[in-house]
Parts: structure tokens; sequence; C-alpha cells
């Protein structure tokens, strides 16, 4: 059984779709993330999948309880937790007392055991943390009833980088110990570090669902080169390298075929410094699913709009494949 | 589970306190006046018109129990404490919703029916500390002053009052689900408690107008018949808590079929 199975989840609020046939499983035992742009619809999803809002049309299970089921669906919230983008917690409790109240709800048999890897100052009221104590506090909260099934959005924001290794750390213990994860992030370098597989959302729809491996792999690397001396353009540019930012001395670019080739290409110049690097999401954005006319990305465009609901679009965001089959990544060659 | 019932109530335990000695300072100092206004009954019954005798519900009122059914209990009872309660029914779901709290609290396995309820019975705390407090205000007060009350009177002036006070947080509650914003939630509430005292008030006066006040909770609790007459309006007193029961469902209703 998977641990959420959604099928055309779709949220519209007026002309607006928040969400937009969204359909994607997420496997027991997997850690998976749900990557897009603040404003895709990330926490929308999220939050139809624990109920708190209705789909407009199509529908979700978790752990088995369609959301539609308000009895089924707060039964399994016993086996899940949740740690929200924003932390509505009652702000003159101490953070011991707001734990014991969430204790009383769900019980507690790990509190003491993540309070060592999560350091909030449990007794100061809770209207006095810091960001990154009030989300160490969330995290607490959300994994202390030894939950199967987790659910974070942004679960770093506020975390100082020490505490974000600690939760990566954590993350990957949780998952050798076969919890399944659903890891909401606008950040690909968090995501890529602790997912398996990845769904990137982007104005409300999946644009596309695979392995985090393959995602980087066909996202090319950023490079960034700084030459000892001017070169011949046309001597140092290649077909695998798109974006490309000229200056006197130096060369950015996104390189899209193998590191190999890349290196051997490099050595042939005289450089003084070579960084390369998996590219921003907003990059990969940039490259993902242009439209099939031309290459500009889809995006709000009206005139995109009619090829929603179209037969091609059905398998949307149900096979991993699509995208580079199709090859709408830019990037790709045939 | 109860463990949001134990929460509330403990978040209600200190207003409650700052809130019954607010009333009882405002009890005593109605009882304070209460020796002077007595020698002057006659000549303030006399001097106001029939209809503002009427409207107050004031009569005989150089008794301690005329007194406290026209001037005490109208206004610190059924005015001002119906306003509160409606203010703090206004309050149980909306702050929730505005401050992401009801993201929470309903990640966890607790339905949304039992998390309304649990809210408002937590306004048991508020209920029990005014009654109290107000009770021993008045007993106390009244003998500071040589006067005294029939205790089970004065105990009925207030178990009365509690479907009253109920129907006042269900006005509230039903405010609270119905917007996401608190501050519209609880200005309406408090609005909306005291057009209806006042339009019970109002419409009593006019025979025409009678089945107006019917509508208004306060019209199925009266203070002065129950002190003066010792007229214990049971039956009405069913009306309030069917009239509260009939608010919270109806707010339990929108707030389960609602987006947080």
């Amino acid at each position: 059984m998977p641990a959420i199975q959604t099928t055309d989840l779709t949220k519209r609020y007026g002309d607006v779709a928040a969400n937009d046939g969204v359909t994607f499983s997420v496997e027991s035992g997997e850690v998976f993330g749900y990557l897009g742009p603040n404003g895709a619809g990330k926490t929308t999803t999220i939050r139809m999948l624990l109920g708190l809002i209705r789909p407009t049309s199509g529908t979700a299970e978790v752990l088995g309880a369609d959301v539609h089921d308000r009895r089924a669906l707060t039964a399994v919230k016993s086996e899940i937790g949740y740690l929200p983008d924003t932390l509505g917690f009652d702000d003159h409790l101490t953070g011991r007392q707001v734990l014991d109240y969430f204790a009383r709800m769900r019980g507690d048999e790990r509190r003491g055991e993540l309070l060592e890897l999560f350091t909030p100052p449990l007794d100061q009221p809770v209207g006095t943390y810091s960001a990154g104590n009030r989300r160490m506090l969330g995290i607490v909260q959300a994994f202390m009833h030894d939950p199967a099934f987790v659910i974070m959005d942004e679960p770093t924001s506020g975390l100082d980088p020490l505490k974000q290794d600690r939760l990566r750390l954590f993350l990957e213990s949780e998952r050798d110990a076969g919890k399944t994860i659903f890891f909401s992030s606008h950040v690909l370098s968090e995501v890529q570090q602790v997912c398996d597989r990845v769904g990137i959302i982007r104005d409300g729809e999946l644009v596309a669902l695979e392995d985090i491996d393959e995602l980087l792999a066909r996202s090319g690397k950023e490079v960034r080169v700084q030459l000892a001396e001017p070169v011949d353009e046309e001597d140092f540019l290649t077909d695998d390298m798109i974006d490309v930012e000229l200056f006197d001395d130096a060369v950015h670019f996104t390189y899209t075929g193998d590191a190999q080739s890349l290196l051997e290409h490099l050595v042939r110049f005289e450089t003084s410094d070579v960084d390369i690097g998996n590219p921003q999401l907003e990059t990969i954005f940039k490259h993902y699913y242009t439209g099939e006319s031309g290459d500009e990305p889809r995006g709000r465009d009206p005139a995109n709009e009619p090829r929603r609901g179209e037969p091609a679009d059905e398998p949307r965001g149900g096979d991993s494949a699509n995208a580079s089959r199709e090859g709408r990544f830019r990037g790709e060659r045939p | 589970m109860t463990a949001i019932l134990l929460n509330e109530s403990k978040g209600y335990q200190r207003s409650s306190l700052v809130l019954t000695g607010v009333f009882a300072m405002l009890a005593a100092v109605f009882l304070a006046v209460f020796p002077a206004m007595k020698d002057e009954a006659d000549a303030i019954e006399a001097a106001y018109p029939d209809y503002m005798l009427e409207l107050m519900g004031l009569e005989e009122l150089s008794t301690i129990e005329g007194f406290a059914g026209g001037y005490v209990y109208p206004f610190v009872w059924i005015l001002f404490a119906g306003m509160y309660f409606g203010y703090a029914g206004a309050g149980t779901v909306a702050d929730d919703v505005r401050t992401r709290k009801m993201d929470l609290t309903l990640s966890y396995p607790v339905s949304r029916e039992s998390v309304i309820v649990q809210k408002v019975a937590a306004l048991w705390v508020p209920m029990a500390a005014l009654n109290v407090g107000m009770l021993a205000v008045m007993a106390g007060g009244a003998r500071l002053v040589g006067e005294s009350f029939d205790p089970v009177a004065l105990a009925m002036v207030h178990l009365l009052g509690v479907p009253y006070l109920l129907v006042c947080a269900g006005i509230g509650v039903v405010l609270s689900v119905g917007t996401d914003r608190p501050g519209r939630a609880r200005t309406g509430a408090l609005g909306l408690v005291f057009l209806l005292w006042l339009l019970d008030g109002l419409a009593a006066l006019e025979p025409d107008y009678e089945w107006i006040a019917e509508l208004t909770p306060s019209h199925y609790y009266d203070p002065t018949a129950i002190l003066l007459h010792e007229e214990y309006a049971f039956l009405d007193a069913a009306v309030s808590l069917g009239a509260f029961l009939v608010l919270l469902v109806v707010a339990t209703t929108v707030f389960v079929r609602r987006d947080i």
C-alpha cells in the first residue's frame, strides 16, 4: 500500500488552480521530495492530504484512507507526523508544555531521544523562540510519537546549517529504519541530499516525477570557468553548453553532456579556477518543460492552457520517463 | 480524548480570574449605591416614564431583590457577561485558524466535531469562575449593606442564567466558524449580543413586536422574576439550552465542511 496516492488532485480558488490534476504516489519506506518554488502549490497539496482543505476534484489516499472519508483520515493520523511551514503553537506556553499537550493527543515515546538532537529551550515560552527553535520544537512534535509517515513542509526553514545537517542525518536514519517521509521544499540542494525520488510542482501542475539522480543527471551541471587568458569563443563553446554567459576571462554555462567530456574539454585551456556544481532549482525550471512549439517555458501563459486535460497530458506526473521521452527538456540531445 | 479541553481550560484560567475581579468590582459598586438609592427608589420610579421602567425591568427598587433584578443583573450579567461569552465564543475557532494552530491540531487524530465541542466545553472555566465570584459578591455585599437575599432565589438567578450565557457563546461560535478573521467574529459577537439585548427591551414595549422579543436570548431569562417573585422559568431555560445546542450543531456543521 502506498503511503500517498493522489489521483488528479485539483484545488481551484476561482479561476486560479492552486493544484491542477496532480497525480503521484509515494511508496512506503521512501523519502519523497516535493519540490517547487514558493507559491507553486506544495502546501495546498499537503493541506488536502491532511483533510484541512477539500479537493475541488480528484482524490487522494493517505495510508489507505481517502481524504474524502473524514473518519478514516482522522483514524490514520495517529500514524502520521506533520511539520507545517507555519508553526501555530500556543505562544504563552513553554516548549515543554506544548510538547506535553501534543503528547496527550498522540504519545511521545521518542521525545527524550529527539530532544538530544534538537534542542529548543523547553522552559521558555514559545512566543520568545527564534525561528530555529520554533522549527526544532516542530520537528520534535512531528516525530515524538514515532509515526510511520511524516509530512514535512519546508522543514529546514529557520534552522542554522549545523541543525540542517543534523536534520539530514536524522532523516537518513529514519529512512533506514523504514519510515516514509514526504519532504516539501523549494531548495533543490536539500531535497537532493535526503530524497530518493522527487516530484516537481510548478504553477499547480506536477511537471516531473523521477529519481533525484536522474533529475540531476539530466539537469546538467552549472559550470563557472575562470580563464587565465581570453579564449576564442568558437573554440571554447560546444553544443553541450547552454545558457552561456561570456565575460572577458570567464565563462558561465550549464553543461548537459557527461562529466568526462567536460573535463577533457577544459584541460585544453589554461584555467585559473573551475567550479562545477548542481544547478539551482530555478535554473532547472528554466529548462524544464519548454513549450512544444518553441523554447518558451510553460507558465501561466493562457496560450498553454488548452493543453491541460488533453489526452497527451493524461499520464502527467504519473510516468517518470515521460519528460525525457518527449524530449521537452531543452538541454537534452536527441 | 480531552487534551484540547484541558489545554483550553488552562488557557481561560488567567482571563477568568481577571474578569471575575472586574465583575465583582462592578457588582460591588452597584451594591454600594443601594442604601442611598433605596431611600430615593420611589422618586426614581416616579421620575422614569412607565416604558423606561418596563424597558429596564425595574420593579420594587427599594428592595434588594428588585434592585439586583432591575439594575445589577440586567447590566452586569445579561449585558456584560453575555457580551463576554459572545466574545469568547467568537475566538474559539477563528483565532486558531488564523494562527494556523488549527492545522497542527487537525493533523492529530481528532475529529473537527471533537475539536469544537472541547473548545466550547472549556468555557466552563469562565462560566464557573464568574458565577461563583458574582454569587459570592452579591451574597456578601448584600450583608454588608444590611440586606440579604433568599439563597435559593440567588442561586437560581445564576443557575438559570447559564443557558442564557451559553446562547451568547453559541452566537460567538457560529460567527467564529463563519469567518477567518477573529477580529470580525469578535466584534460581530459583541455587537450582536448587545443588539439582541436592546431589541428585547424595545420590542417588549410594543405588543405588535412581541414576537421579535421572543427571538432574543434575554427574553428567556428574567432575574427580576426569579429574585422578586421566585418564579423559576425552567421551560425558558430549556428553550435557551435548546437554542445553544442548535447553534452548536450549526457551527459544527459549518466547521466540518469548510476549508481551514
